[in-house]
């Protein structure tokens, strides 16, 4: 029999959001406990040295939407973590062109003008848009979502908040920003620019880590879901957390044991224990329990209640609701270290862009046919990928000299179609050699040599990510983000304010609003509604709007 | 200009189709004069009757009825055609066709299906919440000018408060299962609670009909829903879709409306930025108090000249999505046609092939790079088998929308194009009804490019815009324009382009109509 200890919370997962709650009710006064089942901290927010002398960020591997208040608030520089900009990004085509996008507007535009100068013009427009619907969003993502069938206090007041905020528009913009929040990214983008290079760099940010293709309605939000974020102020812009993104987790980590938290890891938990429709603990899979009235689970809803919670005590509708919210498995991750820095030829020598993301997707056909495979159960045979090689800028990746690099993949499925037979066990050495395969032979297009110079790969189909992660078919976000899981539908109608049918338990990981990406927003919007909820709410600073 | 003849009607309308129809009616009752100029030969628009073969009549375009609106048709003093409700058959590979008629579903054989309580809950569900978005079918969409804030939008906002109350009064349950589905996507709802089946299919294709969407794509539960606005029957018109379109003729010339056909309109005149009437494509001028359109969004502002627009507005409507992905299959047949597992009265109903929703996301993915479907949904119906007065010797016909069809294939729509879709859409029948094909004496293919040319219709679209989430209320048919009134003093547009959409039902016409005099252009 194990150890048996009390806590007045307890903390189910050390992501960065579970870290994220955990800080906020320690630094409350609360005697906190967090429970991991890896030997490490972090969940998707990791850096990992799986060969030696390189570190990989295996998940999250890029940064821009942790939200700055936290990072103020919880002195996160102080625990070491440093965000470092990266600039620019380009697409590369088979004919051995490309597109670069430069942080530079002068130089942003020449390159523009090199392949329309209608475009020119188009691109001031595209991103006057999406700079506006970014302001418009960015103060929603710290407040809580409005119940709109409810009439407490709290909830007219987000209510009126959201009527304030969108009269602040004025009558065109609020039309406009409802046709933004319900249109494909490709149709956004096709009524803007005339270039298909260059629509096909700006639209992968509208499907990565979704079960949608570019000319799915809702997209062009999901794109200001990845656009929405800041570096030191600079909106949309991203950076590198340096050491990797474990870098973001473990500054939190540091952050949560100096405010007198615990951290247990290697044994993840087995059950969530109720008591009368009370959450009073937590019983681990090596046997060891601990108990809390107040329990936050950093799982995704599905882990939580389909799994890890015994089912009689949940409403049937509850349940219900939890099954068909939809977490896919979308999306597939290369993790590479290099002998040396790959050469790209089409792009000059030493050209700042190639430390930015990179594709080799040319046109938005060729995105929606990648699409298309996935929904039959295949990955991409045309995939799309985000590519970036961060030691670039952070030497402390690899070893001198040699390079590491990431690649996210869109599509992978989580259910492999082999056969006929759809089935995550049909991830094996044999697929991921194969789609990894179909991956390298996309980056020949823009770097032929790219092969001669991996010294190891990691591989992670959607099945992997969920079983060393413990993400739902390892989905980056926790469940689609689509209007039926946005905001006060998010995750569950009735249950989008981080509380849940047991009493003291809470979601509080990217299930719950504002959803996914490494923004720590869920985690600390919960942390909120539980010291309102135990009479505390005023422990918890306030974040400006 | 041509000299302007003495006549100066209250108003002019564009296209003799149901909606400018419906709006003629509309300002005639009120006591108005009004004239009607149709471009074709005949009246109708998409709702016409052709006699394709020597005895035989087909719908030539829609040939169902699903969303008249009975307040309307009393509002306009239409007498609608007798019609007939017909089942739905969705057909099965294994033979085992599904037969739904309103929230009940039964095995073709008689048996009972094991969906059917299913079924009824999710029918019940989605109908209660389309009667509640019925309610603002009616009214023009609500003005956001003057800011959230602002007393006079709060008043216009009234209708959305109804709504709101409405909400309120299902409960907190439905209204948040209302708020969760209503921008979803019908893939996810149908597939939440069925098997990928035959009726998973057909309630994906009935989601999908007329749209370039997939089953999949956000946004289809609305359209799901908005099907459903009238109760969702389908009804056969006796005397094809052409009776109805001669209803509302016959209404429009009974409230003293003059209809001129065979003559189109080339040009609005716009005087001191107001509509001042017609020049028609002979030359010959009609004035007039206002002008509506009935024709395509874009269309109209070509009409009254661009030069009137602000380039915001020009950018907008070029940029309206109307891809028309539906084409019309007519086959004239030398007898009635034997599907397997059919009786008499079920091959008479509205037969779908979309054996699965994932059948139907299949037949949507080659649109989307301009091709056509190799097996694509199909909704069949022989009304002759209904209304034999349609048909004579014995001979009947069928009449296919064939989804889904690009309007702009890749390669251009060849004669070998179009045999291309006529043998595939035979092919996908045969499956179904062995011989089909021996009995075809005539065929007609009409393709999206062809219903665009025949009827105007901007890319073949039924609806002249696509019914998606960022088209529909107050962004229809764009951002700024959705209050029927178009950019000019006096111009109203008044068709399918407009608020709530299409169908044959006339009620953007009838609104269009109604907010005319409202803002006080005839006072």
């Amino acid at each position: 029999m194990g150890k048996h200890s009390s806590y007045d919370a307890i903390v189910a997962g050390a992501g960065h959001n579970g870290l994220t709650t955990a800080c906020y009710l320690a630094k409350a006064g609360l005697k906190v406990l967090v429970v991991e089942k890896n030997d490490w901290i972090g969940g998707a927010a990791v850096s990992r040295s799986l060969h030696d002398g390189w570190t990989y960020s295996n998940c999250s591997y890029v940064c821009s939407l942790l939200r700055r208040e936290i990072v103020r608030d919880l002195e996160l520089p102080r625990f070491g973590l440093q965000v470092i900009p990266y600039e620019g990004g380009a697409s590369f085509t088979k004919d051995g062109d490309y597109f670069a996008y430069m942080s530079d507007h002068d130089a942003l535009r020449r390159e523009i003008a090199r392949h329309s100068s209608k475009d020119v013009d188009a691109y001031e427009r595209f991103s006057q848009t999406v700079i506006r619907q970014c302001r418009f969003i960015r103060p929603f993502l710290l407040r809580n979502a409005p119940d709109p069938t409810s009439l407490k206090p709290r909830d007219i007041s987000e209510l009126l908040f959201l009527v304030k905020q969108a009269h602040g528009l004025g009558a065109k913009e609020l039309g406009e920003t409802l046709r933004f929040w319900s249109m494909s990214i490709g149709d956004f983008l096709d009524e803007h620019f005339e270039t298909d290079l260059i629509k096909t760099h700006i639209a992968g940010a509208g499907i990565i880590g979704t079960g949608l293709g570019v000319y799915s309605p809702g997209t062009a939000y999901v794109l200001l879901h990845h656009y929405m974020g800041d570096v030191d102020g600079a909106i949309g812009a991203w950076g590198f957390a340096r050491g990797g993104m474990g870098a973001i987790s473990n500054a939190l980590g540091a952050a949560f044991e100096e405010a007198g938290g615990e951290i247990v890891m290697g044994s993840g938990v087995d059950k969530f224990l109720v008591k009368g429709g009370k959450a009073v603990g937590v019983a681990l899979e090596n046997g060891d329990t601990y108990y809390a009235p107040i329990i936050a689970s950093n799982m995704d809803v599905k882990r939580t209640f389909l799994k890890h919670m015994d089912q009689g005590v949940l409403p049937a509708d509850f349940t219900k609701a939890v099954e068909r919210f939809k977490i896919r498995g979308s999306s597939g991750k290369l993790n590479i270290a290099l002998d040396s820095l790959p050469k790209f030829p089409a792009a000059p020598e030493g050209a700042t862009f190639m430390r930015g993301d990179l594709h080799c997707s040319a046109s938005l056909n060729e995105l929606e046919r990648a699409y298309d495979d996935w929904k039959e159960g295949y990955w991409s045979k045309d995939p799309y990928f985000d590519l970036l090689i961060p030691s670039q800028i952070d030497p402390t990746m690899a070893p001198q000299g040699k390079h590491m690099m990431t690649v996210f993949v869109q599509y992978a499925p989580y259910d492999l179609n082999v056969d006929g037979v759809r089935s995550g066990e049909n991830w094996n050495d044999a697929t991921r050699k194969a789609f990894a395969d179909c991956v390298f032979d996309k980056i020949e297009q823009g770097c032929p040599d790219i092969r001669k110079h991996v010294v190891h790969a990691e591989v992670r189909s959607p099945w992997d990510i969920e079983n060393e992660v413990g993400l739902t078919e390892g989905n980056i976000f926790q469940g689609e983000l689509t209007f039926d899981q946005l905001l006060f539908n998010r995750p569950i109608p009735g249950y989008a304010q981080y509380d849940t049918p047991i009493d003291g338990m809470y979601i509080v990981g990217s299930s719950a609003h504002p959803g996914g990406g490494v923004m720590a927003a869920p985690g600390a919007n919960a942390a909120r509604e539980i010291l309102r909820t135990i009479g505390k709410g005023k422990l918890m600073p306030k974040f400006a709007a | 200009m041509s000299k302007p003849s003495d006549l100066t009607y209250d108003a002019v309308v564009i296209g003799a189709g149901h909606n400018g129809l419906a709006a003629a009616t509309t300002l005639a009752r009120q006591g108005k004069s009004v004239c009607v100029i149709e471009s074709r030969d005949g009246i109708g628009g998409m709702a016409r009757n052709a006699a394709i073969a020597p005895g035989v009549v087909a719908p030539k375009m829609a040939h169902l009825l699903y969303n008249l609106n009975p307040k309307t048709l009393k509002e306009l003093g239409i007498t609608a055609p007798k019609s007939v409700s017909l089942p739905t058959v969705s057909l099965a590979d294994d033979g085992r066709h599904v037969v739904i008629q309103g929230d009940l579903v039964i095995y073709a054989d008689g048996s009972a299906h094991p969906e059917a309580a299913t079924f009824a809950a999710l029918h019940k569900r989605l109908t209660k919440f389309a009667a509640l978005l019925g309610q603002m079918s009616l009214k023009t969409p609500p003005s956001l000018a003057g800011g959230l804030m602002d007393m006079a939008t709060l008043q216009e906002l009234a209708g959305l408060a109804k709504l709101g109350i409405g909400l309120k009064r299902m409960g907190k349950k439905d209204m948040r299962e209302f708020l969760r589905i209503l921008l979803s996507n019908a893939y996810d709802l149908i597939l939440d609670d069925f098997a990928d089946a035959p009726l998973a299919g057909m309630l994906a294709a009935d989601a999908v009909r007329g749209a370039y969407a997939g089953p999949r794509s956000p946004g289809t539960v609305f359209s799901m829903m908005y099907r459903l606005g009238n109760g969702g029957d389908v009804r056969l018109p006796m005397g094809g879709m052409g009776a109805v379109a001669d209803a509302f003729a016959n209404a429009a010339k009974l409230a003293g409306c003059d209809i001129r056909t065979g003559c189109g309109v080339a040009q609005v005149i716009v005087e001191n930025d107001t509509a001042r009437g017609v020049i028609l494509a002979d030359g010959s001028v009609i004035n007039a108090r206002s002008v509506l359109s009935s024709i395509g969004a874009f269309q109209t502002m070509q009409m009254a000249g661009v030069q009137h627009y602000d380039t915001e507005a020009v950018r907008r409507l070029r940029n309206l999505r109307n891809k028309g992905t539906v084409a019309k299959v007519n086959l004239v047949l030398s007898g009635a046609p034997d599907f397997v597992g059919l009786d008499a009265k079920l091959t008479a109903g509205r037969l779908l092939i979309a054996t699965s929703a994932t059948y139907v996301e299949r037949a949507f993915n080659p649109v989307k790079y301009g091709d056509m479907s190799n097996a694509p949904v199909i909704e069949a119906v022989i009304p002759s088998l209904s209304d034999p007065s349609l048909c004579s010797d014995g001979q009947h016909i069928l009449s296919a929308n064939v989804q889904y069809v690009p309007y702009a294939l890749a390669g251009g729509w060849t004669p070998a194009a179009r045999q291309k879709l006529l043998e595939l859409t035979l092919d996908r029948l045969e499956v179904y009804a062995p011989g089909l094909g021996r009995l075809v004496t005539h065929s007609e293919v009409l393709t999206p490019l062809d219903i665009e040319t025949q009827t105007g219709a901007p890319g073949g679209h039924w609806h002249h815009a696509e019914m998606g989430i960022d088209q529909i209320l107050t962004l229809r048919p764009v951002n700024g324009m959705a209050r029927y009134g178009f950019g000019i003093a006096g111009y109203y547009l008044c068709g399918a382009s407009a608020h709530p959409g299409g169908d044959v039902m006339g009620t953007a016409g009838r609104n269009a109509a109604r907010q005319l005099l409202k803002d006080g252009v005839l006072a």
